[in-house]
């Protein structure tokens, strides 16, 4: 079990170089259907106890984050009429080279601080998609990648709560994947609205409001 | 069952999108009455928590608790008046958006899990979202996708440090709620380190919904583009309610006996708050940005106050309520101002005394009271801070603290006079109406009121929140 879980979690990590090493946002949306399904099963190979609530909410949680909202994005990319893609402000090679110093930063963190439970690789994971959705956050200029940087971190920091060995009850974390899609559903719908009043999706021109 | 404080105001809300709009907007007081009725059984005992652990009564919550429940009042009536003039595109979904906003702030208020308060704080940020957008313009768009991003991805980072927290109770072995009454009680076993790093997080999460500086940025984008009420109730209620998250985690800090960490940390991001407001203050063209960056200076003072302890954690906690009071009432006279001329822009408005009297005499004393004068409450709360500052000897931060002060006292007198003396550019279109103008005078006689005469049973509430930083 272990080394699968090893190798769900190395794909993870893969996913992030190529996340924000590619240059068009279907691939990026793909990636993100990839990561959510991993990272909403990833507590079923890390050893846990399989009651039926625990099923129940990895089901429910592989439908939100893997299935649901990639498919809004998904949806709202159809929509909105791209001129260009992704228009990076720092260029897909340098980004290329951020990605692996994330990961060695990331792996220098992880094996400095210990998580309780899922060993180090775990760790590296959760702390390496965190970072990586914060560069794609404030490193490219659609809206849309804006979102998907917001997602990677929130996967990233789903992964660290899976470290935590006693789990806040369930219906806890139901109203916290709740609060996520309400939260990517309203984002979307703001996007569509910037994009039929400005024609555009880029963040750049979102600038009328300054001192 | 306190829970009807979060429940009733959601039925409400459903019902709003349900009935006709004229109906709809009664809807908005009588919630708040009812809602401000419960708050009064809770405080007066005779209604608990029916999921204890999830959520508890604590002093602090109920203070914010009933602040909102009070405020939410005042508005409200504001409101209908508003709502009757201004003709709202999207009334409806203003009405029930509002009411969804006060039940995702009650129950912040009481939450006392962790993670049920941070799903209850980004639920704010997502009952909120609507009311800054409602208008569909460029500029409210810009705010609200500026808004939900920000403040997404903060309290994401609070969610981080909320994990954090727990990794230190899992370090050290304790099998216990996540909740924050369970942990003040272990708080000197929880591991040191990761909870340091957790209020790292928890500080830059939350403070990013309460807009201390440098996270603030939405916060006067979101504040000038909300229609008044909802940047009356987002100033003097919201700001509030983030803080909460930030007040109980330095308070399991202060328990785990390494307050001094949380404390200089708060003074750091308090002073930075204050200051930045001040510069910003200096350079404004649009009156309701002012009184955004109003509340960043004043969300500043809050922290700074907590940060030094003692005698100014006291004056932090009658800053909070004098300046929700006293800003809830700016934002409102302000919204009168932009109804009669139609422009944010404080070059093209002016004489608002010949206008808009009654208005003019609000806002003016509103302005005194920010500025921290006499009589409000504003005034003893920044005393409280300075002494307490002196008393512990941060000559330096309080230096920079009073210049920051008196910046923006000059900032706001400028433009203050400007606007109420000044020449107008544009002609006045609507005239004032008295239910526009009742709710100031009475937050602003309140905020009197509670700074001359000294009810036990709040001042007592006052004292419990701040016992643990050393306040009286």
């Amino acid at each position: 079990m272990i080394s699968l879980s090893h190798i769900m979690l190395s794909i993870i990590l893969l996913s992030l170089i190529f996340a924000l090493n590619s240059s068009r946002l279907k691939i990026l949306i793909t990636v993100m259907f990839l990561q959510g399904i991993l990272v909403s099963i990833a507590p079923v190979f890390l050893g846990e106890e399989i009651s039926t609530t625990f099923a129940l909410f990895t089901v429910i949680t592989l439908i939100v984050k893997g299935i649901l909202i990639p498919l809004l994005l998904m949806n709202v990319l159809n929509k909105v009429k791209m001129k260009k893609e992704i228009e990076p402000i720092i260029g897909y090679n340098f980004s290329m080279f951020i990605a692996l110093f994330i990961i060695v930063i990331s792996a220098y963190l992880g094996n400095e601080i210990h998580f309780p439970v899922g060993g180090n690789l775990l760790g590296i994971t959760a702390i390496a998609t965190i970072l990586a959705g914060m560069f794609l956050l404030v490193s490219r200029r659609k809206t849309i990648t804006q979102i998907i940087g917001y997602l990677m971190m929130e996967n990233g920091i789903y992964l660290i709560g899976i470290t935590l060995s006693t789990k806040s009850r369930y219906i806890v974390e139901f109203g916290m994947l709740l609060d996520i899609l309400v939260g990517v559903m309203i984002m979307v719908i703001v996007l569509q609205q910037i994009n039929i009043t400005f024609h555009n999706i880029n963040s750049s021109k979102l600038k009328n409001l300054k001192e | 069952m306190a829970e009807l404080v979060i429940l009733i105001p959601i039925i409400a809300g459903i019902v709003a999108l349900l009935i006709k709009k004229e109906y709809g907007r009664w809807l908005l007081p009588i919630t708040g009455l009812i809602h401000a009725l419960i708050f009064v059984f809770i405080w007066t005992g005779r209604v608990i928590p029916l999921f204890e652990g999830f959520v508890m009564i604590k002093p602090e919550g109920l203070l914010v608790l009933g602040l909102t429940s009070y405020l939410f009042v005042m508005i409200s009536i504001y409101s209908i008046s508003y709502l009757k003039e201004e003709k709202m595109e999207n009334e409806k979904l203003f009405v029930s958006s509002m009411l969804f906003f006060l039940a995702s702030m009650s129950s912040v208020t009481i939450a006392n899990n962790l993670i049920v308060f941070w799903i209850s704080v980004e639920a704010t940020s997502l009952t909120s979202a609507p009311l800054i957008y409602i208008h569909k313009t460029k500029t409210a768009l810009e705010a609200t996708w500026k808004y939900v991003l920000i403040c997404s991805v903060g309290i994401a980072l609070a969610l981080l440090g909320t994990f954090l927290i727990a990794i230190a109770r899992d370090k050290a072995g304790l099998n216990i709620d996540l909740t924050f009454s369970e942990l003040e009680k272990v708080a000197m076993f929880l591991n040191k380190d990761w909870l340091r790093i957790g209020f790292i997080f928890v500080l830059v999460g939350y403070g990013t919904k309460m807009g201390l500086a440098p996270m603030h940025t939405w916060l006067p984008d979101a504040h000038s583009e909300a229609p008044s009420p909802a940047s009356a109730l987002l100033s003097g209620a919201l700001l509030n309610t983030a803080f909460l998250g930030i007040f109980k985690t330095s308070k399991i800090l202060h328990l785990a006996d390494i307050g001094n960490f949380s404390d200089v940390s708060l003074i750091i991001l308090g002073l930075l708050s204050t200051f930045i407001a001040a510069i910003f203050i200096l350079k404004q063209y649009d009156y309701k940005r002012m009184l955004a960056y109003s509340s960043i200076e004043n969300m500043g003072i809050i922290a700074f106050g907590i940060g030094i302890g003692g005698i100014a954690a006291y004056g932090a906690i009658f800053h909070l309520i004098h300046h929700s009071l006293i800003k809830s009432s700016l934002f409102l006279s302000a919204g009168n101002v932009l109804m009669s001329f139609k422009t944010k822009l404080i070059d093209k408005v002016g004489n608002v005394v010949k206008f808009l009297p009654k208005t003019a005499i609000v806002l003016f004393a509103g302005f005194i009271g920010i500025a921290g004068f006499p009589p409000f409450g504003l005034f003893f709360s920044e005393l409280f801070i300075i002494l307490g500052a002196f008393r512990k000897g941060a000559y330096i931060s309080v230096t920079i603290f009073i210049f920051s002060l008196i910046l923006i006292f000059a900032g706001f007198a400028k433009y203050m006079i400007k606007i109420l003396f000044g020449k107008e550019e544009v002609e006045p279109e609507i005239g004032e109406n008295r239910w526009r103008v009742y709710p100031q005078y009475i937050l602003l006689i309140t905020s009197l009121v509670l700074c001359y005469v000294q009810f036990d049973q709040i001042s007592n509430i006052m004292t419990s929140a701040v016992v643990i930083f050393g306040g009286r």
